[in-house]
Order: structure tokens, then C-alpha cells, then sequence
């Protein structure tokens, strides 16, 4: 199952990203909108930024064990 | 108009009944068809203001409805459905009882005209919402009901003292757009944003939600922070401060789920986190910004009520409520309908097309854009961005597949699962139905909007982008996903500083006030003692204060010089005539004076009457 839905993810991403290399948006509010697959990098490097900076975050105080409250 | 009756009194009403209803089949029937009934009024309610009530000289409006309302109400109605077929198996009555005055009640604050009308429903709805999660009886149950209704009462607080000041300024208890600026509206604003769970005062619901009852937390995601964003969209349209707020709270809640093991606690954050979408919205203050606020409520309350049963069920059936005791049990073999019921939730808030969330979501953030806003806009596609990764893909992960973190154990055998009652499935059934019929045909709710709606969600760009948006997200979960299972942990937010504080504000009570109460209750007790023993005779009250300043000099004397050895027993003889005074009785014989005396007396006041009187004159 696993190795099925890999392959159904990276087929997806690359029909979405190629369908948004050819389409560009006509009218666009920002200037990044303008790049290219913008919202491909966007998503790919968001989540990354915020796994590694929520666990970065929890690590350095935040997270507390279960009975911190008790 | 006299065959309806306000929809806040059809619940209301139905709560009082319910108990009453001894058979169980009969009362799950009357379970569901108040619901049903509510519904049909709100089809026949026409627009207008009525249902006005003059109460000391105010107008009581219990029926104001306009499109906003209407649509609110509708939802309402609907998720109140779905959580009495959802909590059908049920059989405390309470639990219905309190359900049926939270529906009520947050369907009067929907409807309420004026401020006062909505205060009393905005205080019920605080007071009927704490027994859901105290019907869970467990310690930290009870804990954080009390800390849930303490922060609420702060809030209802906040609130009446800005109403009372709006209302003495302005004279006017119309409950509309009020200018943003000065004490009273900073209060009233101030209580509204508490039961909108913005940050910082967002941590009563991480807090107590994950902690009640399995069917109770259905009800508690669709009601408090959504009736608190239909009143903002009333009152502070525009409001800047709210926009930031809004887009904050959006990512705040994102960084909180990462974080987050307890699964319906992963999933408060991200209600948090949605409704900074609406707030967000509010302040935007456009009408395409309004409309996607209302439209995301919307959509919302069906997907949020959607996820929560979804794991809700989880822990009906297992009793654990952690990633760290679920992953790595493939319950998915288990319980298949209930984890694609979850999906359709989880695919709705994260606004893939064809779902709900992607119709309401993106005009929310097309509207930020519209406005030019950068900043916001990158805040929302971040915060979509978490919302996907955890309630989409972490969360079901963790859940129902999930892998043992290496090098750790899991407890030997299997979890008992299987699906949820049918009930259950039923509920989610009809709530994933709905999700998936608003997103395939979005005319059905962009209908209902309180503004025409310009918005087209299914343009190719808006359509590929989102899924570039989701696909990468998906690829880097893949990637990180050994980083993303839970952790053993729980984390502080904005309530340490009233649950670490607290407990030294609570020390404080206990020792040092206490027994300040206890010093002064002694010296009171004291003071009336005396005075209750020397009112016994008030005519001999100079009597005693010379005795009783005649004995402290000699005993002073006594003790300073220890002269007058002898005089020790003239002092006990002194003492003890000084109690025999205060002991001696009012008897009016003993003090009876001649009826000339009293003449004298009055002839004398007389002279000096007289006498004031004439110097005055002069």
C-alpha cells in the first residue's frame, strides 16, 4: 500500500507542476505569484519550516512531560 | 409569524422535556426531531426584527434576522443534528439536557437584536457548555471544566462592563457595528475574543475540549468560537487589530499541533487555528472577506464536528487518546469506515478541491489578496499548509498506521477496536455528505451569504496551485516523517500563567489570607462581645470606664515598681467589683427619678433652645 501511494504522490506532483508551468495565471496580486510553481516551492519548504521550527520551539521549552501540571 | 416561535425556545424548551420522557426509544426519537423541528421555524422565519420584548425599559429583541443570522442559524441547526444522531447511544439524560440549552442558547445570541438579549444567552451558553465536559468525571475533567467556566466568566465580565458602558455612552442597546476605540468597545471586544479562542486567550480550549466527553466535544467545536465570530462579523468589521490577530492565531495553532500527542487536543489547536482564518476575515472588512468568514464557519463547524467524531470514536473504542498509544496498531485494518469518513474531514480542512474547506478557505485568502496584503496572505498558505500536514496526513497517520519509533517498546497485544456504533457512523456519514455536496456544488451555501458572491473557487489556477500547495506538503511529510510521531509530552501555553501562578495565588488564599480572616474574625468577635455585654446596662457605661481606667493605672503601677505588696488583694478587690458592675442588671426601678427631674431637664434644653435661638437672630 505504501509504496502505491508513493507512487500516486509523485505522479500527482508532477502533473500539478506541470500543468502549472504551462498555465500561468493571467492576473496575479504579488509579485511571487508571477515565479513559476511557486506554490510547489512554497508548500514543499512551509512544511519543512514549520516542522523543523515547531519542534525547535517544543524542544527548547515548550514541551513539558505529562504530569508538568500535576 | 405568530406559528413560529423563537428557534432559541424550541432547544430550550426541549431540554426542560427531555428528562421527562421515560421510554428511550421515545427520547431518542424527541432527540432528533427538536433538531428537526428547529429547522423547519428557521425555513419559516422571515426576515425582519421581532419578537420584541420591552423589560424595564428596554427593548428585549429575541428575533433579528437578516442573511448572516439566517446563515448561522441554519449551520447551527444542522451540526446540532448530526450531534444527536451522533450521541444517540447515550443514555445519561444530563448530557442531552446541557447539549439542548448550548444549541439554545447559542441560537438566541444568533438571533438577539439587542446587547442585552445576548448577554444572558452569551452567559447561559458559558454555564450549559461546562457540564459536557464535566459529564466526563474524571479529575482532569473536572479541572479544566472549572478552569473553562473561570475564563469564561472573566470573559462574560469584560463583556457586561463594556456593554453597561457602550449602553450609559450611547443610550442606545442596538447590538450592531460598534466604532472600534475607547474603553467600553476594547471590552466588549475583549469578551468577544475569549470565546473566539484568540491568542493569548485561546488556552481554556486546548485546555478542557480534548478532556470531555466523547459526544460533548461535538457540540463544544461547532458552538463557542463560532457564535463568537458571528457576533464579531456584527460589531467590528474592519477592526485592524483583528486582521493580524487573525492571521497569528491562523499559524499559532499550526505550531501547537506539531507539537501535540493527545489526538482531540491536535485537533483544538487546529480549530484555533481555523477560526483565525474567519477573525482574519472580520478585520478585513470587505464583503468578499465576510462572505468567505461566514462561509468558513460554515464549512467548518461540518468538517470540525467530522474530525472530532472521527477520533472521538477512536477513543470510544479503544480508550486511548495518544499517538504514543495508538501508532503502530494499524487500526485501519479495524475500523476502515470510520477512517475514511476521517479522511473526507481531513481532506475538507485542508481545502483540497472538490471538498468543502476549498471553497470557503481560498476566498478568505483571495480576499487578503484582493486587498494586497501581503504578509497576511503568506500567513494563511503557511497556515494551510500545517493544517494539512497535521489533521490530513500526522494525525491519521499516527492514528491508524504509524510506525513504532525505533528503539522504544510497545506494550504487548493487541488494542481491542472495531468500528463505532452505528449511530456514530451514521453521523459522520451524513456530516462527510454534506462536506463533499457543499464543495461539489458550492451554490448551495454561497447562496445563503450575507453578500452577493463574485467568488469563482474553480478556476484552473486556484485549482492547481492548491494542489501544488498540498502535494509538496505531502512530499516533505513523507520525508520528515519519522520526526512527526508523537511525543510523550504536553505543552505549556497561555494557561501556565494561570495553572503554575494559580497555584501560588491559591497558597496565598489558604495560608497568610486565611489567617489574616481568622485574626480579624477573632478581633471583631471580640469587639462585639464587649459591646453586646456593656449594652446590657448603658447607664452605668461611665461607671465602668473610671473603674476600669482606675484599675489599669493601679495594676501598671503594680507591675512597673512591684511596690505595695500589700495592695495585691485591694487590686483583686478592685477587679472584682468592676465585674460585679458589669455584670449588674438594667432595672429601671433602681434608676427612677421624680417626674419633676424629667420637667427640669426639659425646662433646661428649653432655655438653651431659646437661647441659641435668640443669639442666632441677632
Amino acid at each position: 500500500m505504501g509504496r502505491r501511494l508513493k507512487y500516486i504522490l509523485f505522479i500527482s506532483c508532477g502533473v500539478s507542476i506541470l500543468i502549472g508551468l504551462f498555465f500561468r495565471p493571467e492576473h496575479v496580486h504579488f509579485w511571487w505569484e508571477k515565479i513559476p510553481v511557486f506554490d510547489a516551492i512554497f508548500g514543499f519548504l512551509g512544511c519543512i519550516v514549520i516542522v523543523l521550527g515547531s519542534k525547535a520551539l517544543g524542544h527548547r521549552g515548550i514541551q513539558k512531560d505529562e504530569d508538568y501540571y500535576d | 409569524m405568530i406559528d413560529i416561535v423563537p428557534p432559541a425556545f424550541i432547544f430550550i424548551l426541549g431540554a426542560i422535556l427531555l428528562p421527562v420522557v421515560r421510554e428511550r426509544r421515545l427520547r431518542q426519537v424527541f432527540q432528533l426531531l427538536i433538531p428537526v423541528i428547529a429547522f423547519i421555524d428557521l425555513l419559516y422565519m422571515p426576515e425582519g426584527t421581532y419578537w420584541i420584548y420591552n423589560f424595564l425599559g428596554y427593548d428585549l429583541i429575541l428575533g433579528r434576522v437578516d442573511k448572516l443570522s439566517m446563515c448561522f442559524g441554519y449551520v447551527f441547526v444542522i451540526v446540532a443534528f448530526l450531534g444527536m444522531v451522533y450521541a444517540l447511544h447515550v443514555r445519561e439524560v444530563g448530557q442531552h439536557v446541557a447539549a439542548f440549552l448550548y444549541i439554545g442558547s447559542t441560537l438566541g445570541v444568533t438571533f438577539a437584536g439587542d446587547i442585552f438579549t445576548l448577554f444572558v444567552f452569551w452567559e447561559i451558553m458559558a454555564v450549559s457548555s461546562v457540564f459536557l465536559i464535566w459529564y466526563q468525571r474524571d479529575k482532569p475533567a473536572l479541572d479544566a471544566g472549572f478552569r473553562y467556566i473561570m475564563v469564561h466568566i472573566f470573559g462574560g465580565c469584560a463583556l457586561l462592563a463594556g456593554i453597561i458602558i457602550h449602553v450609559s455612552n450611547t443610550g442606545s442597546t442596538h447590538f450592531g457595528f460598534i466604532e472600534y476605540g475607547g474603553l467600553a468597545s476594547q471590552l466588549i471586544l475583549l469578551g468577544f475574543i475569549i470565546n473566539a479562542a484568540v491568542p493569548p486567550f485561546h488556552a481554556w480550549l486546548s485546555d478542557s475540549y480534548p478532556e470531555a466527553t466523547v459526544t460533548g466535544s461535538i457540540f463544544l467545536t461547532a458552538f463557542t468560537t463560532k457564535s463568537a465570530v458571528y457576533v464579531l462579523l456584527r460589531t467590528f468589521p474592519g477592526v485592524e487589530l483583528l486582521v493580524w490577530l487573525g492571521a497569528i492565531m491562523a499559524v499559532y495553532g499550526v505550531v501547537y499541533a506539531v507539537l501535540e500527542n493527545d489526538i482531540r487536543r491536535l485537533l483544538a489547536y487546529h480549530i484555533i487555528s481555523q477560526v483565525g482564518y474567519m477573525v482574519c476575515g472580520v478585520g478585513l472588512g470587505t464583503e468578499m472577506s465576510m462572505n468567505g468568514t461566514t462561509a468558513h464557519a460554515f464549512c467548518h463547524i461540518l468538517y470540525k464536528a467530522l474530525l472530532f467524531m472521527g477520533v472521538a470514536a477512536v477513543i470510544h473504542v479503544t480508550g486511548r487518546r495518544k499517538l504514543t498509544e495508538l501508532q503502530g496498531r494499524n487500526l485501519y485494518k479495524k475500523m476502515p469506515i470510520c477512517l475514511s469518513l476521517y479522511m473526507i474531514g481531513g481532506f475538507s480542512i485542508s481545502a483540497v478541491p472538490l471538498f468543502n474547506g476549498f471553497i470557503s478557505k481560498t476566498m478568505v485568502v483571495a480576499a487578503a489578496g484582493e486587498l494586497h496584503r501581503p504578509i497576511i496572505h503568506l500567513l494563511l498558505h503557511l497556515a494551510s499548509i500545517g493544517t494539512f500536514l497535521h489533521t490530513g496526513l500526522k494525525l491519521p497517520y499516527g492514528t491508524w498506521f504509524g510506525r513504532v519509533p525505533e528503539g522504544e517498546k510497545i506494550e504487548e497485544g493487541e488494542i481491542e477496536a472495531k468500528e463505532p456504533p452505528l449511530n456514530m457512523l451514521i453521523a459522520m456519514g451524513m456530516a462527510a455528505f454534506l462536506c463533499i455536496l457543499i464543495g461539489v456544488y458550492p451554490k448551495i451555501l454561497y447562496s445563503i451569504l450575507p453578500y452577493p458572491v463574485h467568488y469563482h473557487p474553480y478556476t484552473l489556477n486556484h485549482i492547481v496551485s492548491m494542489m501544488q500547495l498540498l502535494l509538496l506538503t505531502a512530499v516533505a511529510f513523507w520525508l520528515y516523517i519519522d520526526k512527526l510521531g508523537g511525543e510523550p509530552t504536553i505543552s505549556v501555553d497561555t494557561d501556565w500563567f494561570y495553572r503554575k501562578p494559580g497555584v501560588l495565588i491559591l497558597w496565598l488564599c489558604t495560608h497568610p489570607l486565611q489567617d489574616l480572616r481568622f485574626r480579624l474574625q477573632g478581633f471583631v468577635t471580640k469587639i462585639v462581645a464587649n459591646v453586646s455585654s456593656l449594652s446590657k446596662n448603658p447607664i452605668l457605661l461611665p461607671e465602668i470606664a473610671i473603674r476600669y481606667i482606675h484599675l489599669r493605672i493601679i495594676n501598671r503601677l503594680y507591675h512597673a515598681f512591684e511596690l505595695y505588696e500589700d495592695k495585691l488583694d485591694e487590686l483583686k478587690e478592685l477587679e472584682s467589683r468592676l465585674v460585679a458592675v458589669r455584670e449588674m442588671r438594667y432595672d429601671e426601678n433602681v434608676y427612677r427619678r421624680p417626674i419633676g427631674f424629667g420637667v427640669l431637664v426639659a425646662v433646661i434644653l428649653l432655655f438653651l433652645y431659646g437661647l441659641i435661638y435668640f443669639i442666632k437672630l441677632r
